[in-house]
């Protein structure tokens, strides 16, 4: 009887030991893939890779975070603008069930924060006002869950640099928001090996680029 | 260890009888195009694909059994079919994924209607796009006269749509009556709204054939949506040429409260940019306005909106018809409250209730004589909606409006006229969306005046269909009844209401950037209120045996993609319209109405400025006036009216804030319109009648705002 009691233990030990091993390995491979799609439909294929992982990983995020970010990824690719909104809309639908699932990841805020300006891009002086709003807001919040997340303090840099200078923005003052964000990102450990790990590079991009062409 | 032996056999076993199964076929939309990057999974588990570039899939699956096939792509509803897999090694099938209703391109009943949204995806205007529209001067009625069906009529400023009156435009706030919406206002000079349209996320305008929730408007609805709950935490002061405002907003996790305050007066700019009135006291105004809301619950949202003002002017009025000159003193107070509270009942219904109080005071002091007005409504509304099923939504409400109106008029001896009206009503209205190409709407609604002793039943239909991917062909049409106008029924309460017929036609091209509409009507109106003289005063004196009818074609333009940074758009619309009412001694052209009215907008970021410039040309026809120098009746004509006006918003630090620079010029060019004449009652020595022309009080109006947020 004890010995049936322990092969029980061990087969559901296995058993689960493996369904994880298959979701890591799921997961590895999509992320993998994501960060070196170029094309929609490379990214539409990564996108329903994740989200058929998370229809059965119903009580993990990160499937639904990653679906989101590549239909944002896509909706950058996308030319029209009615299209545009579709795709961000899609984002946006994985980026609320996520939401659900975890409501207090700064990772999920910053998301939110990087999906809006994609919004008021489409139509920015009708749509500007009120995006900008809510994307503030979101990085606040990303940033009371996690004040040390380097991919906020890089979206701020991001859109100062892009702002025009009467509204605060340009290169002048966008250089030490991606110098703080660099540091930020020299310290960041990802929680695991699939949690949210980019922008790092891109950082670092920027940050060469506004050195090269400011005056010394 | 034998047992754990034993489980190694057994798994290896059954991973050797998990044979694989190959699934392949096609995905493709209900009309057989094939749906290249769709999601082909065998549900809950990992094994699945995307379709290629010609819809096609395959792949292996390690399931076994009895399985759900499933696909999804976006804009398309999800598909989910039970497949065996074990009856074959390799399974073929071909998937047809079928549009859902929530696709943005989806048929949406429009006719007649313009809708600002900032909420909304495909709409005409944006509530940006009214704050800065330089001939609005930031006033929304104003902002709604560069759309077309709307007439110019400079001296008046309310809303006069398609060969009706200003008084048969109704404005509404989240659904609930506004009753005096429009600031007291001194003789052949223009008003404006009462609310600023920044306090808006959106705007509907119809000009004729809506829907069943609106009654006692015989032309034209305006229902402005308050903002929803405030996300950030903010303030700004702004000083103007014409006086200072101040707004705040504090936000909490479920709820958000607003101020705002202003002092408007035009002392200081009449001295600079000369007005054509003799002022003894100008204009001074003060406003407040107070704006709460709170989430309760999931689905609960409480608004409540209220604002207070008061104003005051006194002028010398050159009265042509008595031949004097009357020092005329303006004084009024205004109160509006607003409060709905909308939530979802159960599974299926929604409930939105509003309870709305107007009180408004006016008090003029002409010469010696002087008129008090006191008018106070109290509004009740309970509105249920439910989906049926996913093509038939249900609406039901009832509404009740219990008004006052009282007149003191102390001029030889005193005078007191009041009423009191409660107008009890209800309507329902189905959609039904057979298709999503083609969609109809049919209600009725009930009416019921306790003063008029009057009940009213009119239907209401709409119908759109899809021509293309972009362009509808909508067609409404409905009856409408209106209350006379307080100014007659203060003396003759035994009127019945006025009534009107719409049938409306549109085509409409609408993209994100781009707008084309055409829009064909025919107006029919009964019941008129008419009386046998001038200045009728005995109930005998008024009948409802007036009439008209007014047939048209508006054409509006809008296009944000031709030309880099630019947006502008072009309104025009042509009318025939005839009445016969109010002391009218034959059918003809109303005083308001002319033949062709034309709108352009332009508005351009100019990015090497940072500056913002919009202009706006506006041209109506002649209108027609009453001469009595003249034989016949409504025998003269106006010359046609122009105006060009700009307005300049320069972006900013000041102090290291956030501050905008705002300039509007109202009829830059200088025109001298002439909106009509005012005659003498009397002939002079010469036996004419001595006329003078009605005109703007401004040649041009120059207004300097300067903006900081804090």
């Amino acid at each position: 009887m004890k010995k049936s009691i322990f092969t029980l233990v061990l087969v559901l030990l296995f058993s689960v030991g493996f369904a994880n091993d298959t979701y890591q390995k799921a997961m590895s491979q999509s992320i993998e893939k994501l960060f070196q799609a170029k094309t929609i439909p490379e990214y539409v294929e990564v996108a329903n890779q994740f989200e058929r992982i998370s229809q059965i990983e119903k009580t993990e995020w990160l499937p639904l975070y990653y679906a989101s970010f590549a239909y944002i990824m896509i909706s950058f690719q996308e030319a029209e603008n009615a299209k545009k909104d579709q795709y961000l809309d899609q984002a946006q639908k994985y980026l609320d069930q996520a939401m659900a699932i975890e409501p207090n990841e700064s990772e999920l805020y910053m998301l939110q924060g990087f999906l809006y300006p994609s919004r008021f891009n489409i139509d920015p002086m009708a749509r500007g006002m009120l995006y900008m709003g809510k994307m503030n807001e979101s990085l606040e919040k990303a940033l009371a869950l996690n004040p040390d997340n380097p991919r906020v303090y890089y979206l701020r840099a991001t859109m100062t640099y892009h702002m025009p200078e009467t509204y605060g923005g340009g290169a002048a003052k966008a250089l030490p928001l991606f110098q703080t964000a660099a540091e930020k990102f020299q310290i960041f450990k990802p929680k695991t090996e699939i949690s949210p790990n980019w922008g790092k590079e891109m950082n670092e991009a920027e940050l060469k680029k506004i050195q090269e062409t400011m005056p010394k | 260890m034998r047992s754990i032996f034993t489980i190694f056999v057994f798994i290896l076993l059954s991973a050797s009888t998990f044979a694989q199964v190959r699934l392949s076929g096609k995905v493709t939309d209900s009309k057989n195009n094939p749906l290249p990057g769709a999601n082909v999974f065998i549900q809950n588990s990992y094994d699945g694909t995307t379709t290629d570039s010609i819809g096609n899939f395959s792949f292996k699956t390690d399931q076994k059994g009895i399985q759900n096939l499933s696909a999804s792509f976006i804009g398309y509803k999800p598909f989910l079919r039970k497949l065996d897999l074990d009856s074959a090694k390799t399974i073929s099938a071909i998937i047809i994924l079928q549009e859902s209703e929530d696709q943005i391109d989806e048929v949406v009943i429009n006719a007649g209607a313009f809708e600002a949204s900032d909420v909304k995806k495909a709409v005409v205007l944006r509530v940006f796009d009214i704050a800065t529209t330089p001939s609005a001067q930031g006033d929304i009625f104003g902002a709604l006269g560069t759309l077309p069906g709307v007439q110019k009529v400079g001296e008046d400023g309310r809303v006069f749509v398609r060969g009706g009156e200003g008084y048969e435009t109704k404005s509404f706030m989240d659904g609930m009556l506004v009753a005096t919406p429009y600031s007291s206002k001194m003789p052949d000079m223009p008003t404006r709204g009462r609310f600023s349209p920044l306090l808006f996320s959106g705007t509907l305008f119809s000009t004729g054939a809506y829907s069943a929730e609106y009654g006692q408007a015989l032309s034209s609805i305006v229902d402005m949506k308050t903002n929803s709950i405030e996300t950030e935490d903010k303030s700004s002061i702004s000083i103007m040429t014409v006086g200072l405002m101040g707004s705040t907003t504090k936000c909490w996790e479920k709820s958000s409260l607003s101020l705002n305050g202003d002092i408007v007066t035009s002392g200081l700019s009449n001295k600079i940019n000369k007005q054509q009135v003799d002022w003894i006291k100008s204009p001074l105004g003060i406003d407040g306005t107070v704006m709460y809301r709170q989430k309760t619950g999931k689905t609960g949202m409480y608004k409540l909106f209220g604002t207070f003002n008061n104003s005051t002017s006194e002028m010398f009025y050159p009265n042509t018809q008595l031949g004097t000159i009357q020092d005329i003193a303006l004084n009024s107070s205004n109160v509006y409250l607003n409060n709905t509270f909308n939530r979802q009942l159960g599974e299926n219904w929604m409930v939105k209730s509003g309870l709305a109080f107007n009180y408004d005071h006016q008090n003029i002091d002409l010469d010696k004589d002087q008129v008090a007005t006191n008018q106070k409504m109290i509004q009740a509304k309970l509105l249920f909606s439910r989906f049926l099923n996913e093509q038939t939504e249900l609406k039901l409400g009832a509404d009740w409006v219990n008004f006052s109106y009282e007149q003191k008029i102390r001029m030889d001896g005193n005078y007191r006229l009041p009423f009191t009206n409660n107008e009890l009503s209800g309507f329902a209205e189905m959609e039904y969306k057979l298709s999503k190409k083609f969609a109809t709407r049919l209600g009725f609604r009930a009416e019921n005046s306790s003063l008029l002793n009057e009940t009213t039943i009119v239907p209401r239909f709409s119908g759109a269909y899809k021509t293309g991917d972009h362009s509808q062909i909508s067609l409404a049409c409905g009856e409408f009844y209106q209350n006379p106008e307080n100014d007659y029924l203060k003396f003759a309460p035994q009127l019945k209401p006025e009534k009107a017929s719409h049938a409306v036609m549109t085509w409409q091209y609408l993209t994100e950037l781009k707008t084309f509409r055409v829009e064909g009507y025919l107006k029919k109106y009964n019941n008129l209120v008419k009386y046998t003289q001038p200045l009728a005063t005995n109930p005998l004196d008024f009948n409802n045996q007036g009439s008209g009818h007014a047939e048209g074609v508006d054409i509006f333009w809008r296009d944000k993609e031709t030309f880099k940074l630019t947006d502008y758009w072009i309104s025009y619309s042509w009318i025939n319209a005839r009445r016969n009412y109010k002391d009218y001694t034959m059918s003809a052209i109303p005083t308001f109405v002319s033949e062709h009215n034309l709108s352009v907008v332009y508005k351009r970021f100019l990015p090497a400025i940072n500056t913002y410039a919009s202009l706006t040309y506006s041209f109506a026809s002649s209108r027609p006036y009453h001469d009595p120098n003249l034989s016949g009746f409504m025998n003269a004509k106006t010359q046609s009216y122009n105006d060009i006006s700009l307005s300049l918003t320069y972006l900013m630090q000041m102090f290291g804030k956030q501050s905008v620079l705002h300039l509007m010029v109202n009829n830059l060019a200088g025109f001298d319109n002439v909106y009509g004449y005012n005659f003498s009652n009397t002939r002079n020595t010469a036996g004419k009648y001595e006329s003078t022309p009605i005109k703007s009080p401004f040649v041009r109006q120059i207004i300097l705002l300067v903006s900081i947020m804090l």
